[in-house]
């Protein structure tokens, strides 16, 4: 029996047009061996979560360097609770202030990323949270 | 490894396959592992979306478990027509399944969409980018769209994706659109797996010899060329054209359609869409959709054997190792492979026996 494979989904939300870090961290984690469901650009909380839930996506990622971070990550995981998804991680990335990063921790999302990151580690971060879940 | 599944079982009478004296009862039915849980399937057959996702998953990682979900999705599955979407890597696939879909939509349709991008051979990871073209059909609750990483299949499709089918098929779905890999030549997997089969091309990707080769266009049931908007589509129509004025079919199979449309502008898709469900009737009256189905069957029921033989021989004679020490000494030596094979095969028997007899020493 194949191993199982980590399903991830990769999105940006809200109008914030740089996607080359989600490309690059993407890029990183299929490497990795994982399964990327690439969203790309301008997502809405609703988009993503509905593709989370018809891929069945272990993980999300969003990488956001608008400034919005405290809006999207809320609306997302309030959005996957509700949807049955509480127990899969959101994480994410980009330029996120160390004070944000505690409240989102409270929100119940997980690490998030910011510039200097060692692409591994994310890697690292995702198969450990994985390698948690049990079966 | 492999699927439970019987050779051969009545009440009295069973298969077993066996290697010199060790003889191995071949299970019948039975699952091996873990199995599903009821509340799974309440949910699925309430409609759960969430439910009908972790369905795929399983079908996905877990093969073994393939035959106790196929066994209760059958009764529920009303024959939902498959169209596959193929062609070559960048040419329009996704962006032509989202136009045709939404169209099958609006035509009262529910539809499933399985959209199948490679697994790299390198790292076993996948980039599944086919929802970026998809995305306006996001939200839409009569609109189920699957992405999955081809894994260990090599003709175009995931070796699940005629099971995520099934799974669409059983939830109430009943067009599924199921979008290949990129595909070159010889990637035929889309031949069985789909009902009706629609080649995606594009102009200026090569000249009449490129069509004459044999492979996925001699499979195709409707040719898009799409980006019409494009130079060349005039050049590329007259070889298609050529193609199947001088093929050798007989006259009363009509040469397949071939019609152009650039979806990115919208253009040509309602025609294309209109004609596939055209086809879809005629094959539906002629029995063609049917024959599709009886030959999913037959495919399915002699690979599921053989992965099922296949699983047990190798356990019991450890036959990958030998194999691989096999291999390399006719390598070292420039030896044919064929005297180890037969050596190996020799040692295979099968035997019926009589279950009543011979309980008490399996039992």
């Amino acid at each position: 029996m194949a191993e199982k494979k980590i399903k991830i989904i990769i999105a940006k939300p809200g109008l914030d047009g740089h996607d080359r870090g989600a490309k690059v961290v993407a890029r990183a984690l299929v490497e990795a061996g994982m399964e990327v469901v690439y969203l790309g650009l301008r997502q809405t909380p609703e988009s993503i979560v509905n593709a989370a839930l018809e891929e069945d996506a272990d993980v999300v990622g969003l990488s956001i360097l608008s400034g919005a971070h405290m809006t999207h990550f809320k609306r997302v995981k309030e959005l996957m609770d509700k949807n049955g998804l509480g127990d899969r991680l959101l994480t994410g990335g980009g330029i996120i202030p160390t004070k944000d990063q505690d409240k989102l921790k409270d929100l119940g999302v997980g690490k998030v990323f910011g510039p200097g990151d060692d692409l591994q580690s994310i890697v690292d971060y995702i198969r450990k949270w994985r390698g948690s879940q049990g079966d | 490894m492999g699927r439970p599944l019987a050779i051969y079982s009545s009440r009295h009478q069973r298969i077993y396959l066996g290697l010199d004296r060790n003889y191995i009862f071949v299970r019948t039915g039975a699952s091996i592992g873990r199995s599903l849980g009821p509340e799974l399937w309440d949910d699925f057959f309430k409609g759960s979306r969430l439910a009908c996702a972790r369905l795929i998953t399983l079908v996905e990682n877990s093969p073994e478990l393939v035959p106790e979900i196929r066994d209760k999705l059958i009764p529920r599955q009303k024959g939902a027509i498959r169209v596959g979407i193929t062609g070559p890597p960048g040419v329009g696939k996704s962006t032509v399944t989202a136009a045709l879909v939404r169209r099958a939509v609006k035509a009262g349709h529910t539809v499933g969409v399985i959209a199948v991008d490679p697994t790299s051979p390198f790292t076993g990871g996948a980039f599944l980018g086919d929802r970026v073209r998809m995305l306006s059909l996001i939200g839409d609750p009569h609109i189920f769209i699957r992405s999955q990483a081809s894994r260990d299949g090599h003709g175009g499709l995931s070796p699940s994706t005629p099971y995520v089918a099934d799974v669409f098929d059983a939830f109430g779905m009943d067009r599924i659109f199921i979008e290949t890999v990129g595909v070159g030549q010889a990637e035929l997997d889309v031949l069985t797996c789909a009902d009706l089969i629609v080649l995606v091309l594009q102009p200026a990707t090569g000249d009449i010899i490129q069509a004459l080769k044999a492979g996925i266009i001699e499979a195709a049931d409707l040719l898009l060329i799409n980006k019409s908007d494009l130079s060349g589509t005039e050049s590329l129509l007259e070889s298609l054209r050529f193609l199947f004025e001088i093929s050798a079919r007989p006259t009363t199979i009509p040469a397949p359609p071939v019609l152009t449309a650039a979806a990115l502008h919208n253009r040509g898709l309602d025609e294309a869409y209109k004609e596939i469900e055209r086809l879809i009737s005629g094959h539906v009256a002629s029995g063609r959709i049917r024959e599709k189905k009886r030959l999913r069957l037959e495919g399915e029921m002699k690979s599921s054997v053989l992965q099922d033989l296949w699983g047990r021989f190798a356990a019991l004679t450890n036959a990958p190792e030998k194999m691989r020490t096999a291999a390399e000494n006719l390598l070292e030596n420039g030896r044919s492979p064929y005297p180890f094979i037969r050596n190996l095969c020799a040692r295979i028997t099968m035997e019926v026996r009589d279950e009543r007899t011979n309980r008490k020493d399996h039992g």
